[in-house]
């Protein structure tokens, strides 16, 4: 091998000097970039949620999340931008990986020239927010690209779920089959065990964007932080902060969190419920004083009435007891919970972990006086006479009819009413043939109550379930409305009844018109119907589920006249407090209807009352 | 792995820990003193090759952990497999770290020793030549020490540069 | 005579990248040379430790600007050990050929700086034109020239873009075919077996004495090759040789870097034709809430200079506890450069220490 050479090829090289060079003429002869190039950023301001996850990730701290004043930002959206700052980003692309909505994106521009240092930070936009500064390909050049000037259409390193950095995916949650499941009340929902609890809680990306979403303002990815570290203690002190009622808010919460979750855009949000009930289902009720530090409350003397035991007046009178008060609790019907417990089947809330979270609270001090109707067994004056202060938050339990011929037939029911019966243990009319006319979780709880009951009776399931809404603008929650359909209940969206059909004083149907709208241009309830499309609903019983209201029978007239009102509501303060100081308001005639407005509704009370107790305000 | 070779060393070395974290990996656990004879005795027995010398600080224990990695010259799998590697460990404490050279032994520990004294501030008995190989001046706390904090020190050298005139801050 | 100081760099056309040596001369012997490094010292094993496992990603290909790809490596591979992550199978053959790429474009640099050191411009700028042609390639696969970014824990970042392997092929090819050229015009040319042979000559003994890997200790006749010892990617699933030679000088490390270079090609060829269907990526857990369990692990590969090798502990936290790269740079030019310029002239200093194939952003890390 280690001969020495001799010849002359080398000279062979010249050859070269008569061919065309193969390198590019820059500038005048520009680089086409790869397709996967990663240039400078794209951010699609539609899409992006201001979640500030490229922040987070960003190796090189090249990413400030800018607020945007025009930006007007919906419930669980931030009105933030990412800008990127090009002394710094190293163009690694882990950004576009984390982007939860996918707005991020790399374009195959590379080209930024400037005479000043401060423009090389730049708000990533695309052609559709900023049309000023992308132009198209036919009229780019350098000279343009000098002036800060991009090409549109240009995008470059995408982003892909399959390698996205987070996990698009949920872990699935175990239930019982809708065939096993509509035979009985059993709770549908297993839970997480602790791997599976971890495994989801993992996933989360602490963008905080639930917290804004939720209506308690709920410390959830402390708490979620703190289940993936297996500190369920710390997870349930995270939860107490703001909600005394998570066994009820892990089940049934509208989940307001994981609608605004970021992984829901393009993935499966966070099992966020699911979540916090894991972590307090794994707390015995006998370590809850001791866990949440509530074993010894100071009293400061002073005294506070509440009026319903729904989730808005435990949450009032549990954060009053912390405080110090002695909370006192008036409930009308012989066991307390409320709406929670008289409007919720027990399928979706066994009265158990209800039971576990009423328990908790009275454990603490206060107490709960049932069978107690205010106007009947005390009055309200009496009340303002021996506390300082009342707080009201007696819900919405009498139902709204619809009102169309028929509907004062003694089979004609209201869904409200019947739930409150089943969970009295009182026997409901059942038939072989049901209407149930509503489209919110009300009709949703009631018809799969009656499949229950009619698969027991009649071992057969014939609901039909109408609403104006079509599918997609039905006010009740997705999974219900699936586990409805799972059970075998017909759903006919886009109806609205005309009337029902009594032949010999027996209901033989109801009569649907098609609803061509249900809100008007400005956003209020104004249904629009198609008179000529109509089809009949056969049925022996309908039961109505169109919404609740209030009943305020108990409130005395020199009271009522004290108070003032904004449209058909009790006008009060972001406190709760209306125009008569000592009296509070909460629950669902505040905000909701739903759990967690309640809660909110009573903890803001709470330290209203407090307010106005200690420094008369 | 190299079963006989453990017991052997066992056997001659007294106080050492041997064990096999993987299939082919051996780990010797020693005192500082013993580092130069176990080596010799290890590259005679085949493993004549240190890839690396390595220095973990476990500040909550006050000990340095030096990590004398061997990866034998062998040509395949086969041969490897028999054999493995080696990562001999010793602890010495935190306060004025003090260990014996192995350059008799193997000739290129010379640079690795010399980056361990100039990062993390260990003293290399019998080192010919313990100057700066990749700083060019000391540092209060050798920087790769657990408690120099790279953002503090950044933070006190370049804040206190006083900025350009006219530029915007 | 009188013995003078010389500083060789790191300003000086013999002498590629940051890095000077001292000498210490007598007319034009060299009595004693020290290594110099320290130019490009960034502390990236210290700021890694401020950094979660995925952020420490982009970060780790940018401590070899030659070659980042053995990097990416080496990382994943550590990270991929200490947490258990299995890789998918396609995932490895396509870490294989992309590790096989990025050989063959460092070998085509190191060809430049030789050649270039040497004067032979020519052959520089084919080299340099034709290492162009595989960051085409690279831009094309990861989006970026210089740094991939690509290989990452749990597979590689995307897979092959739609006909990205008759890409590869045909641009191979094309590199191929000018083989004869660079023979021709620089591996026969007389005057690099003048300039070279006997030049940085070290014997077998030496070599592995003084801690040699790579090239440096394949040309004195040792084909040690971690894809052989301990094989990772896809490398025990092909057959490809390992060039050696025996003389132990500049002239034959730079021929093997030749044979490797072409054994490269064939080995692409080879994974190309095989390459499995699948999914390239198994997902790591969420960046935000990734521990590591705690343990630690040393990981090599046969980067193109030789034995690259990762001890990495993890104190089972959010970031590594230390991470350490053992380079082949550094045996090779802290320990053999000092001891082979003793007693050779000025003028070989530039062509020992770049036959040595010394890097040095990877002594300083």
């Amino acid at each position: 091998m280690d001969k020495k050479p001799k010849n002359l090829r080398p000279l062979k090289a010249i050859r070269y000097l008569f061919k065309k060079p193969k390198t590019l003429r820059y500038p005048f002869e520009l680089k086409e970039p790869a397709e996967r190039y990663r240039g400078l950023h794209l951010n699609d301001w539609d899409k992006c949620t201001g979640c500030g996850n490229c922040a987070d990730i960003c190796p090189n701290v090249a990413i400030e999340m800018k607020e945007i004043a025009e930006i007007e930002p919906e419930k669980g959206e931030k009105n933030e931008r990412p800008e990127i700052d090009y002394g710094r980003c190293c163009f690694c692309g882990l950004c576009v990986d984390i982007c939860p909505t996918g707005s991020l994106r790399l374009s195959r521009d590379y080209l930024h020239i400037h005479f000043d240092p401060n423009t090389f930070s730049l708000l990533a936009k695309d052609e559709k927010t900023d049309k000023e500064h992308f132009l198209p390909e036919e009229e780019y050049s350098i000279f343009k690209a000098s002036l800060a000037h991009r090409k549109e259409n240009y995008e470059g390193f995408a982003p892909d779920l399959i390698y996205a950095l987070f996990d698009p995916e949920r872990i699935p949650m175990s239930q019982i089959p809708p065939e096993e499941r509509k035979t009985s009340f059993i709770e549908q929902v297993k839970g997480f065990n602790q791997k599976e609890a971890t495994r989801e809680a993992s996933r989360c990306l602490e963008c905080k964007l639930c917290e804004d979403a939720c209506p308690a303002g709920m410390d959830i990815v402390d708490y979620i932080r703190n289940i993936w570290d297996d500190n369920l203690e710390g997870a349930a002190r995270d939860i107490y902060k703001t909600n005394p009622l998570p066994e009820i808010c892990g089940r049934v919460c509208t989940h307001n969190c994981e609608s605004a979750c970021a992984l829901g855009y393009q993935g499966e949000p966070v099992s966020i419920r699911w979540l916090k009930r894991y972590a307090v289902d794994s707390i015995p009720l006998e370590k809850y004083q001791k866990v949440l530090g509530t074993e010894e409350i100071k009293s400061i003397g002073k005294k506070v009435a509440i009026v319903g035991s729904g989730p808005g007046g435990l949450a009032a009178a549990y954060y009053l007891k912390l405080m110090g008060y002695e909370a006192t609790i008036f409930e009308k019907l012989p066991k307390a919970g409320g709406m929670i417990r008289y409007g919720i089947p027990e399928y979706r809330l066994p009265y158990e972990a209800l039971d576990k979270d009423i328990e908790y609270i009275k454990s603490t001090g206060v107490e709960i006086k049932c069978n107690t109707t205010i106007g009947e067994d005390i009055t309200l004056k009496d009340l303002k006479n021996e506390y300082d202060a009342v707080f009201i938050s007696t819900g919405l339990h009498l139902g709204k009819s619809t009102g169309v011929p028929g509907t004062d037939h003694p089979d004609v029911f209201q869904a409200i009413e019947q739930l409150r019966k089943v969970t009295m243990g009182k026997e409901i009319k059942v038939t072989d043939k049901i209407v149930v006319i509503g489209g919110g979780d009300v009709a949703m709880d009631i018809s799969r109550t009656l499949v229950r009951l009619q698969l027991q009776e009649f071992g057969v399931v014939d609901i039909t379930v109408s609403c104006l809404e079509t599918r997609d603008i039905m006010p009740a929650t997705p999974e219900e409305i699936e586990e409805a359909l799972e059970e075998g209940i017909d759903i006919y969206p886009g109806w609205g009844p005309e009337e029902i059909i009594i032949k010999d004083d027996k209901i033989t149907g109801v009569v649907m018109k098609k609803c061509l709208r249900v809100f008007d241009e400005e956003g209020r309830f104004n249904p629009e119907f198609d008179a000529q499309e109509k089809m009949e609903l056969k049925g022996s019983m309908v039961v109505e589920a169109i919404g609740q209201v209030p009943d305020f029978t108990f409130l005395p007239e020199e009271i009522k006249k004290g108070l003032e009102y904004e449209g058909r509501r009790i006008k009060i303060n972001e406190y709760g407090q209306t125009s008569t100081p000592w009296l509070f308001l909460g629950g669902d005639l505040a905000r909701g209807p739903d759990v967690i407005n309640a809660i909110d509704t009573g903890h803001k009370a709470a330290k209203g009352i407090d307010r106005f107790i200690s420094k008369n305000e | 792995m190299n079963k006989k070779l453990a017991e052997e060393l066992e056997l001659i070395f007294k106080d050492i820990e041997v064990s096999t974290p993987e299939d082919t990996m051996m780990e010797v656990r020693a005192h500082k003193e013993q580092v130069l004879t176990i080596l010799g005795f290890l590259k005679d027995k085949g493993y004549n090759h240190l890839a690396l010398i390595s220095c973990v600080d476990w500040i909550e224990k006050a000990e340095f952990e030096l990590v004398y990695i061997l990866t034998p010259y062998l040509q395949n799998y086969e041969a490897y497999k028999e054999i493995g590697d080696i990562h001999l460990k010793i602890r010495i404490p935190r306060e004025n770290p003090e260990t014996g050279t192995v350059i008799p032994i193997f000739a290129n520990a010379e640079p690795y020793e010399r980056e361990i004294h100039e990062l993390f501030g260990i003293k290399f008995a019998g080192h010919p030549r313990l100057t700066h190989l990749l700083l060019e001046r000391d540092y209060a706390i050798p920087p790769f020490r657990k408690d120099f904090d790279t953002r503090e020190y950044v933070k006190d050298v370049f804040d206190s540069i006083p900025p350009i005139k006219g530029e915007k801050k | 005579m009188k013995e003078l100081e010389l500083y060789f760099g790191p300003q000086h056309l013999g002498m590629v990248g940051n890095f000077s040596i001292t000498l210490k001369v007598e007319g034009d012997r060299i009595l004693e040379a020290t290594s110099n490094p320290g130019y490009l010292h960034r502390g990236f094993e210290k700021l890694m430790e401020y950094r979660t496992w995925i952020q420490n990603f982009p970060l780790v290909c940018r401590i070899n600007v030659v070659e980042p790809d053995h990097m990416e490596m080496v990382y994943a591979m550590a990270v991929e050990k200490l947490a258990n992550i299995e890789v998918p199978e396609r995932a490895h053959w396509i870490r294989s050929i992309y590790l096989e790429l990025a050989r063959v474009g460092s070998h085509l640099f190191g060809l430049w700086a030789y050649s270039n050191m040497l004067g032979f411009d020519t052959v520089a700028q084919w080299a340099m034109y034709h290492r162009d042609l595989i960051l085409d390639l690279f831009e094309e696969l990861t989006g970026g020239r210089v740094y991939h970014i690509y290989i990452w824990p749990g597979g590689v970042r995307r897979d092959f873009p739609d006909g990205f392997a008759d890409k590869i092929v045909k641009t191979l090819h094309s590199i191929g075919k000018c083989v004869p050229d660079y023979d021709d015009t620089f591996f026969n040319n007389p005057l690099f077996y003048e300039r070279a042979h006997d030049i940085g000559k070290i014997t077998q003994e030496e070599a592995k004495e003084w801690g040699g890997v790579g090239q440096v200790l394949r040309a004195t006749g040792v084909p040690y090759d971690i894809r052989k010892v301990e094989p990772y990617a896809a490398y025990d699933k092909v057959d490809f040789k390992i060039p050696t030679r025996k003389e132990g000088d500049a002239y034959s490390r730079v021929w093997v870097i030749r044979d490797e270079l072409i054994e490269s090609v064939y080995l692409i060829f080879k994974l190309l034709d095989k390459l499995p269907l699948g999914k390239v990526y198994n997902r790591v857990p969420n960046p935000f809430k990734w521990k590591v369990p705690k343990g630690e692990a040393y990981v090599r590969v046969e980067s193109s200079r030789g034995e690259l090798g990762l001890y990495m502990v993890s104190n089972g936290e959010d970031k590594p506890y230390r991470v350490h790269f053992r380079t082949p740079s550094y045996p090779h030019g802290l320990t053999i450069l000092e001891k082979v310029l003793k007693g050779a002239s000025i003028a070989d200093v530039g062509n020992t220490m770049i036959s040595l194939y010394v890097t040095a952003p990877e002594i300083d890390r």
